[in-house]
């Protein structure tokens, strides 16, 4: 009843089209912007006029930008008790009709969601890899060469913070928008408007964050300690809205798609059949949720006292530094593990589906990232142990941080479990998975030596911890990201990506990597401190290797962006069942229609029941039952 | 959760898999005891003298848990590789209790030791030498460290110490908050404006330069701020106190 094709009004929409849309939003965002600064500016006086013009016109942006982009426009109508929207303008919304337009507009179809999250972290990651390069070339030489130190220090920050942010969104962004309701036999997420909300404050949020730029940049690092920050020049008032634009922008995420996996399942999709993929995204997600808050907290105080002079973090008036290191950690800590449950949970996925067996220990691993989420939330203190502030938490919080070994060693338990005497099927993103726990154990094991209290004092602030949580990060975690992106690219964009392309990235990307950061780790145990736009003659050559396989970096993350650009043009057709998975996604075609299911699926399997007494789950389709074989050829 | 009974074939997996395991765990503990002492940094304290130590032993320990999931994974890709897509289904293998309660034991165990070892490492660096610790004041600003001896009224740029002797810094910060951080000695504390906090006393045990950093981010020349450490003997640390202290009173008059 649904497949009757609802043709779209062509002139209505070409007549809306533009307005709402992203250039309305720019155009009136920046208008406001600059309309909200003159205002203040007539006002605003002292040594605090700029930052109080900068954040007021940070927040006309944001409004503005809201108003053009059209995220108002529904709820002011709900609000005056207008007419529910009809299901053909719910289409609408949802994109139909409208080509790739539909990419620029407040679109709330979870698959558009996605893919504008998959183009944004990748520009991200791209800034990021920018500011990564100018490091290295600024520390391949001993001595200050190339940036003066004010630009350095501001480089390191955005590198920092670019990288962080595009990392706890590189998969529930992405993935989590895009495959977590088709995973779950859902037709949309249970918030669409909100989940189209969410994208909109991250877009908002990046020109706001560039300005810093021209504001004098800031020069605390990713981690904007205060006071340090209460000093800083104005480009610190745009770190800090920029982390309050993006806490919004996370809750609001994380509320969706809890809030979609716990009521939209379809029927028969029970807890114990859900993917493990599904769990970390959600545990992700809700550790966030939990985390956040606490950073927002802190940046919204820390413009209190650049902008109307408050004293949260100035000792001299009863502020305290310990008091913005204690929030920025009860959020910092926590985040690794934002950004570790997904990728984990996508590389026990992939060793699951490309070894042809069930996962090892089901119950055993989703109970290890339950663990990992609630002990999670208490091991930030660990990086505090040598602020000064409170030796009592030493003890116990070492305690924490070291057990919370012990459910991340699950998923090593399950990994070797799942792929022994499989039929081990090394595609693109199984490699990258393997490579994720290869280098994950690295970093988990330097970790040991910083969870130690006495340890730490060797380490703490210097390279060794630089390198340590980019091996977690990047080794474990971003090549998790990777994998996701060869393992769904063909359920996205409909399109394979280039096997032999992607072989050339792994191995570009890990032999790079390793020759980055193995040196990284020598001069870090050796003494050099981090962020230094200085580098004394002592750590030089261990710093010139670094910077060297940087190259190889480049040219693997090169051959990435070709390889995506050339693929999603003109690469060979994938089929739907791209893979052999068992999950819901690949019961659907490729692209995948408006409404994901013409009929909702009913599960009767974990995806999981390789070799198991069904061959596979089924699943009921709109031609009856059809069974999704785990050995279709 | 069943497991079915392994056939003959699966155990001389099994077999092959541990042999390669200990063999490699083997080799590679003798290497890193050979090499990994080693590669260690310089230790001019007897608390850096343990940092080192731990260092060694805490890799040590995790040689062979590292190669238990590199060996097993290695030697599946190896063995149970299939050249494209399988056209069938893996044995349909689960984890049994016992082998999820040997590796939650297992690894539970080993974080345990390491949490005993980092708590009598915490003790052993919080119990005081015997004798009177020298104390020294330490001022960080931006982008300069000041240390003071309040025992003799001197002031200093760089940091002298006399060999032996326990000494006791009490770091504060004038703007921003600096890592004071003597890598040798593995001392670090945060100066933090507003508070005076003591480190833990260590013992300069060699004679030699070694050099004060700043391990947290503090601004603009950041990476500018260091200053010297030299430990000398006993005579020569008076001797530099006493030139030291004329030196400040003339500084003071002018
Ligand atoms: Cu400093």
């Amino acid at each position: 009843m649904t497949s009757g094709t609802i043709t779209a009004d062509t002139a209505r929409s070409r007549r809306s089209l533009l307005f709402p849309s992203v250039v309305s939003g720019l155009v009136l965002g920046v208008a406001g912007g600059l309309l909200a600064a003159f205002a203040v500016s007539r006002f605003a006086s002292g040594d605090r006029a700029l930052d109080q013009v900068v954040v007021a016109g940070y927040a006309g942006w944001t409004l503005c930008f809201f108003i053009g982009v059209g995220a108002f426009h529904h709820p002011v109508r709900w609000g005056f008790g207008r007419a529910e929207p009809t299901h053909r303008e719910e289409r609408e919304l949802a994109g139909e009709g409208q080509g790739a337009w539909r990419y620029f507009r407040f679109t709330t179809d979870h698959k558009v969601i996605g893919i504008q999250y998959l183009i944004t972290v990748l520009v991200l990651f791209l800034v990021g890899g920018l500011a990564a390069a100018l490091i290295r070339l600024e520390q391949s030489q001993p001595g200050a060469r190339f940036l003066p130190p004010s630009t350095y220090n501001t480089v390191v920050g955005v590198h920092g913070i670019i990288m962080i942010a595009a990392t706890i969104i590189m998969i529930s962004g992405p993935f989590g928008n895009f495959i977590v309701p088709i995973a779950i036999g859902a037709r949309d997420m249970a918030f669409p408007r909100l989940n189209a909300l969410s994208y909109w404050l991250l877009f908002a949020a990046i020109p706001v964050f560039l300005s810093t730029f021209a504001l004098g940049g800031f020069d605390t690092g990713w981690t904007g300690y205060a006071p340090l920050a209460d000093q800083a020049p104005a480009g610190m008032d745009a770190y800090a809205f920029t982390i309050v634009l993006f806490g919004i922008s996370v809750a609001i995420a994380a509320v969706n798609i809890i809030t979609t996996v716990v009521t939209l399942r379809a029927p028969g999709m029970r807890w114990s059949r859900l993917p493990v993929f599904v769990w970390g995204i959600m545990l992700s997600v809700l550790l966030g949720m939990i985390a956040f808050p606490s950073f927002m907290l802190a940046e919204v105080m820390v413009l209190c006292d650049r902008v109307a002079g408050t004293s949260f973090f100035v000792s001299a008036f009863g502020g305290s530094q310990w008091l913005y290191e204690q929030l920025f950690w009860f959020m910092g800590h926590p985040e690794v593990y934002v950004i570790a449950l997904p990728s984990l949970a996508v590389v026990v996925e992939m060793v699951s589906v490309f070894s042809r067996k069930p996962v090892f220990a089901y119950r055993t691993v989703v109970g290890g990232m339950i663990g990992i989420a609630l002990v999670g939330c208490i091991v930030w203190a660990h990086h505090l142990y040598t602020s000064g502030a409170n030796t009592p938490f030493d003890g116990p919080f070492m305690l924490t941080t070291e057990l919370i070994s012990v459910p991340t060693g699950v998923v090593f338990l399950v990994a070797i479990g799942t792929l022994w005497r499989g039929k081990i099927w090394l595609t693109v993103p199984m490699l990258f998975g393997i490579g994720a726990l290869v280098n994950f154990i690295i970093g988990g094991v330097t970790g040991l030596y910083l969870a130690d209290v006495p340890t730490d004092e060797v380490f703490h602030g210097g390279m060794f911890v630089a390198a340590h949580f980019h091996f977690t990060l990047v080794g474990g975690m971003v090549f998790g990201f990777f994998g996701a992106c060869y393992y769904w690219f063909p359920k996205m964009f409909g399109r394979r990506l280039n096997e032999t392309l992607g072989r050339w990235h792994f191995w570009l990307f890990e032999i790079g990597f390793y020759g980055v950061f193995l040196p990284l780790f020598y001069a870090g145990l050796h003494g050099e401190p981090r962020w230094l736009a200085y580098i004394p003659p002592k750590f030089a050559g261990a710093n010139l290797i670094a910077s060297m396989f940087f190259g190889l970096l480049i040219a693997g993350v090169s051959v990435f962006g070709y390889n995506i650009v050339s693929s999603w043009r003109s690469g060979p057709v994938a089929a739907a069942n791209e893979w052999g998975g068992n999950s819901l996604e690949w019961t659907v075609p490729s692209p995948v229609p408006l409404e994901n299911f013409e009929t909702l699926p009913v599960v009767t399997a974990s995806p999981y029941d390789y070799g198991g007494e069904a061959s596979g789950p089924e699943v009921t389709g709109p031609s009856g039952p059809v069974t999704a074989p785990a050995t279709e050829a | 959760m069943t497991q079915r009974p392994g056939s003959g074939r699966s155990d001389h997996h099994l077999r092959n898999v541990l042999v390669w395991w200990v063999v490699l765990s083997v080799l590679a503990e003798i290497g890193w005891l050979v090499a990994g002492p080693l590669l260690m940094p310089a230790a001019a304290s007897s608390d850096a003298v343990f940092a080192n130590t731990t260092i060694v032993v805490f890799t040590a320990l995790a040689i062979p848990v590292a190669l238990f999931v590199w060996v097993f994974m290695a030697y599946s890709l190896i063995r149970f590789r299939v050249k494209s897509r399988p056209s069938e289904a893996g044995p349909h293998l689960v984890a049994s209790n016992g082998q999820q309660i040997a590796w939650l034991g297992i690894t539970g165990a080993l974080c345990l030791f390491l949490v005993i070892w980092g708590l009598f490492g915490m003790y052993q660096a919080s119990t005081d030498p015997p004798g009177r610790p020298l104390i020294v004041d330490v001022t960080a600003q931006q982008w300069t460290w000041t240390f003071r001896y309040p025992s003799a009224g001197v002031s200093s740029n760089q940091l002298v110490l006399p060999v032996g002797r326990p000494v006791e810094f009490e770091v504060t910060s004038l703007d921003v908050v600096h890592g004071f951080d003597v890598h040798a000695f593995s001392v670090r504390l945060d100066a933090n404006p507003g508070s005076v906090i003591a480190t833990n006393i260590v013992t300069p045990t060699r004679l030699g330069s070694f050099s004060v950093r700043c391990v947290e981010l503090c601004g603009l020349y950041h990476a500018y701020m260091w200053a010297p450490v030299k430990v000398v003997s006993d005579q020569d640390f008076a001797a530099w106190l006493r030139d030291a202290a004329q030196g400040s009173r003339g500084g003071a008059g002018a």
